[in-house]
């Protein structure tokens, strides 16, 4: 019996479109199927002033006719309330059965995963990084080049982060900064010596967004809309490759299909699920399986394909905000600007730790999700944020993720159960973090304010990785070098579930790199299975 | 279930087929005019005809409210309790269940005609095994029966009379009694008898008066002393019409009224009847005006300007679909000047449960502020309010100001204890 397909790639985020690409172009039947979930209002109209100062229906976008922001009211992120951003993320641990026990899972069902609504970081992994890898450096180069130049990636600068992010080569000019910023790193480049010395480097932020046009897409204009939804589609996200995707007459897509489990048949992979407006089960069949469903719900239904109940590691990056108050800016007038990290900084810690972030304007993000934060009296702490917060910017911060220790593990009702905590040394690093960024900002005439400094909970950063990793010789549980599961022969994991390794820096880039490498090599093999 | 109801088109009768209608059953109406509101069977019926009534095929219950409620002579007495007697007899003959509203002044020695009679019913309706339901003060719904009377009499008064010795009366909402009595017409198995429905405590005359003149009529009314044998003096003077024009007859039977233990027949019936100054708002229930009043205070609390009754309704409605949809209950003090809500936010609350509620209050109201122009303009400093000094001023102030209430609250213990204590009480 021939199977339905070729391969069918499950999942429709960036790893999934990544691994699709060389799949298609070498004449392959793909079939790729996702929650299929699409956003249903619309981002304002206007850059984010004109739409705060003119829109009387802005609450639809900022609270959401279902009041969804105050729903989420709870929510770790800011984004989790946006109520454009609303379908990326809604459904996925109920659908999914994904829960966690003191560890927060976050997830998508949406067409495009959650490139839909992510902060568009993007980092190349270092050679002494990818060294941890099973496989040689030289493999990744080529899908590093293809999937930057894809994306369209911006922030190339001669800076003291380029040999960090080291994309210089495939980046667009940097997105302008705002004058807080551009105040900062002002003041940085008299600084550097003594800064470098403290093992504090700053420079532009790297980011998956356009500064010039490529693709039908628009570069960015500064209308501060990037929490809210970007109407210029400047912001990468995988839907866009989608688009080029359907140009394949050998790409298929099946929207609304939740995978349940793999089952082996004759030649090849059935995937059994439902779809999410109906309760059928449905199943397809195909030579080859490739998982890029998110590294929480590929682990599920992998181990639950292995009928692996063991617990397995979850690696994800202890992660920190601030707030930077620049006395010099008090008084400034709101200006349109870019809402993604402006510049990041990577800071040197002890026992050969780096932590990186970046800071952010604070216009696009409202008074109130501050206000929470400020132990006064509400009126009174409005008061001060208005006063205050024009001439501030806030910043995050990341730890590598091996300092989470963290597992997921299927439970009796084959639901997976993520739980962990920051290992011991994360809160030491942490503070030692803190004092650093404090002194080092100082510096750069900005106070990092007192009590601002925020440690959220495991698995805040929503970089999850490591689950089913990479292994020369790999056991159950764990991945070839090329994603193959063993125990699943001819099931192939590319999302961040067969990363090994998880450092501070964004991890997103290097998915969809290797992502594009296993789906290459699936290519190469084609003979294997098209006889 | 197919209901025959008498006196469908009076007060108490319109809100019952309404709310029997919605409940799924068949209503037909008996009654002298044709019911206007709504497309229901009719049959004539009118207590001073001597014919019997026929009543239509496959009624279940039968309930009674039709009365003569302007007792001019006996003979009137008489022929309104022989065609109860009929009545009875035709819902026997049918099978069906007999409930009659009779009224708290029955007595067999009662002081007006209105309550010989009622007493005179109810003996036949319970030697015939049928049901009797003397309702309390019933209020609320349309301005009519003797509550209508009684608003459009304070409506027209400057002053109104306390009566001397002060009456009690027991109000019901006329929900509360249209549930109950389609509790008890409903097969269930309430037990034939009498049953007893109004508030189990009674409230002074007066206090309900002011109750309609505030709540219903939104009119401010001022009480003089009025001795009750004075009025008995006087009535005599006014003329048997204009007794009847002011109900004065039925107002009479107020001053002697015995009290009904209706706790017991209420538990019985799984009734919870509304206090009286909700349901003596004119939607029947201030659920909603407390929840406009406490979203004002919040809104206006967290932005220092009032954002607009788009951004009140906004809150209303998150609260109506994400919480309880109930109001905290925070005293007026405290609503009318929400500046005084800096004593509360940031509080020392001591139930957790009822402190995350005020705050996730906060935080709503926070939001739906912010998302609204006038809040950009305010905390985007977009009203060109931006500047060095503007902004020390503002960061100076918050500081001044937290301070300043931090000092105080020791000085509003006492207020601050009655908030919270009230606000505990309403989760």
């Amino acid at each position: 019996m021939t199977p339905d397909f070729d391969v069918i790639v499950v999942g429709s985020g960036p790893a999934g479109v990544s691994a699709a690409f060389p799949l298609v172009e070498a004449g392959l039947r793909v079939l790729m199927v996702d929650g299929g979930k699409r956003p249903d209002i619309n981002p304002p109209e206007t850059d984010f002033l004109s739409a705060r100062a003119n829109d009387d229906k802005q609450w639809e976008w900022m609270v959401g006719k279902d009041f969804h922001a105050l729903k989420m009211l709870d929510a770790v992120s800011p984004k989790l309330r946006v109520p454009f951003h609303a379908y990326a993320f809604d459904g996925f641990g109920h659908e999914n059965r994904i829960e966690g026990k003191s560890f927060i899972t976050v997830g998508s069902l949406a067409k495009g995963g959650l490139s839909n609504a992510w902060g568009c970081g993007v980092a190349r992994f270092s050679p002494g990084e990818i060294s941890e890898l099973p496989f040689p450096a030289s493999d990744l180069d080529l899908s590093y080049a293809k999937v930057s130049r894809r994306m369209g990636i911006s922030g190339k600068a001669d800076d003291d982060l380029s040999d960090y992010f080291m994309l210089d080569e495939y980046a667009q000019p940097p997105i302008p900064m705002d004058i807080s910023h551009a105040y900062m790193f002002r003041l940085y480049s008299d600084q550097r010596k003594i800064l470098h010395s403290r093992g504090f480097k700053l420079g532009h932020s790297r980011v998956a967004v356009l500064s010039e046009d490529i693709f039908g897409r628009q570069a960015c204009n500064l209308s501060g809309n990037c929490l809210w939804g970007c109407q210029r589609h400047s912001l990468y996200s995988a839907t866009y490759d989608l688009l080029a995707l359907r140009r394949y007459k050998n790409f298929s897509e099946l929207s609304g299909f939740v995978v349940e489990e793999l089952k082996c048949s004759k030649g090849g992979w059935r995937i059994e699920g439902c779809g999410t407006s109906d309760s059928g089960l449905k199943s397809i069949s195909a030579g080859k399986i490739v998982m890029a469903a998110g590294t929480l719900a590929t682990t599920r239904i992998v181990l639950k394909s292995l009928n692996y109940t063991q617990p397995v590691p979850v690696l994800s990056c202890p992660t920190a905000a601030f707030l930077l108050w620049l006395p010099k800016m008090t008084g400034a007038p709101r200006m349109p600007g870019f809402g993604l990290g402006q510049l990041s900084f990577t800071l040197s810690l002890h026992g050969d730790y780096t932590a990186h972030g970046s800071t952010f304007s604070t216009t696009g993000i409202q008074l109130s999700e501050f206000a929470r934060h400020v132990p006064m009296r509400r009126r009174c702490s409005m008061d001060l944020l208005r006063g205050l917060l024009s001439s501030c910017v806030v910043g995050n911060l990341f730890l590598p993720g091996r300092l989470t220790a963290a597992e997921a593990k299927l439970d009796n009702n084959e639901s997976l159960i993520i739980s962990g905590k920051y290992g011991g040394e994360a809160q030491p690093l942490m503070h030692e973090a803190n004092r650093a960024l404090s002194r080092a900002y100082r510096r750069l005439g900005a106070v990092l304010l007192p009590g601002s400094f925020t440690v959220a909970s495991p698995g805040a950063d929503i970089h999850y990785a490591g689950t089913l990793p990479m292994k020369v010789s790999p056991s159950r549980g764990e991945t070839s070098p090329y994603g193959e599961v063993n125990g699943l022969d001819g099931v192939f994991v590319v999302d961040g579930a067969c990363l090994p390794m998880l450092p501070e820096k964004p991890h997103t880039l290097t998915i969809m790199a290797n992502a594009d490498r296993i789906g290459r090599q699936l290519a190469a093999c084609k003979s294997h299975y098209s006889n | 279930m197919k209901i025959l109801v008498t006196g469908a088109t009076g007060y108490i009768g319109t809100r019952l087929t309404f709310f029997a209608l919605k409940r799924g059953h068949d209503v037909v109406s008996a009654s002298r005019q044709r019911p206007a509101f709504f497309a229901i069977p009719w049959v004539f019926f009118d207590l001073s005809f001597d014919d019997s009534i026929v009543l239509p095929t496959g009624i279940d219950a039968v309930i009674h409210l039709a009365a003569n409620t302007t007792h001019t002579d006996s003979l009137c007495e008489n022929s309104e309790v022989s065609a109860a007697r009929k009545l009875i007899k035709s819902a026997q003959e049918a099978d069906a269940r007999f409930i009659f509203v009779s009224s708290q002044t029955a007595r067999a020695d009662a002081p007006t005609a209105y309550g010989r009679t009622k007493w005179r019913i109810e003996q036949e309706v319970l030697s015939a095994g049928g049901w009797v339901v003397r309702p309390g003060q019933v209020y609320g719904g349309e301005l009519r029966g003797l509550f209508g009377a009684l608003a459009r009499t304070i409506k027209e008064l400057p002053l109104l009379p306390a009566f001397m010795p002060a009456p009690d009366i027991q109000p019901i909402h006329i929900d509360d009694l249209t549930e109950g009595l389609l509790r008890i017409a409903e097969p269930k198995g309430a037990r034939p008898g009498v049953y007893f429905l109004a508030a189990p405590e009674p409230v002074p005359f007066s206090k309900f008066l002011a109750e309609i003149a505030k709540s219903r009529l939104r009119c401010q009314r001022s009480f003089v002393p009025a001795p009750v044998r004075l009025v008995d003096m006087l009535a005599p003077l006014l003329g048997k019409t204009s007794q009847t024009r002011l109900k004065l007859e039925r107002l009479h039977s107020l001053f002697d009224l015995p009290v009904m233990d209706t706790a017991p027949d209420l538990k019985q019936l799984g009734l919870t009847l509304r206090p009286l100054h909700s349901g003596m708002h004119p939607s029947g229930s201030d659920r909603r005006r407390k929840l406009l009043k406490e979203g004002r205070a919040l809104l206006v609390y967290v932005l220092k300007d009032f954002p607009g009754n788009a951004v009140l309704r906004r809150y209303v409605r998150t609260i109506e679909s994400l919480r309880d949809g109930q109001a905290l209950d925070l005293p007026q003090t405290f609503l009318s000047r929400p500046i005084l809500l800096s004593l509360l936010d940031h509080s020392a609350w001591t139930d957790q449960r009822t402190w995350a509620e005020f705050s996730w209050r906060i935080d709503t109201a926070t939001v739906l502020a912010e998302a609204t122009p006038s809040g950009a303009y305010r905390y985007l400093q977009l009203d060109r309010k931006y500047g060095r000094l503007n902004s020390l001023l503002s960061i100076g102030s918050a500081m001044v100001c937290e301070l300043l209430w931090r000092i105080l609250r020791p000085f509003f213990l006492f207020l601050t204890r009655h908030a919270l204590a009230r606000a505990r009480g309403s989760m």
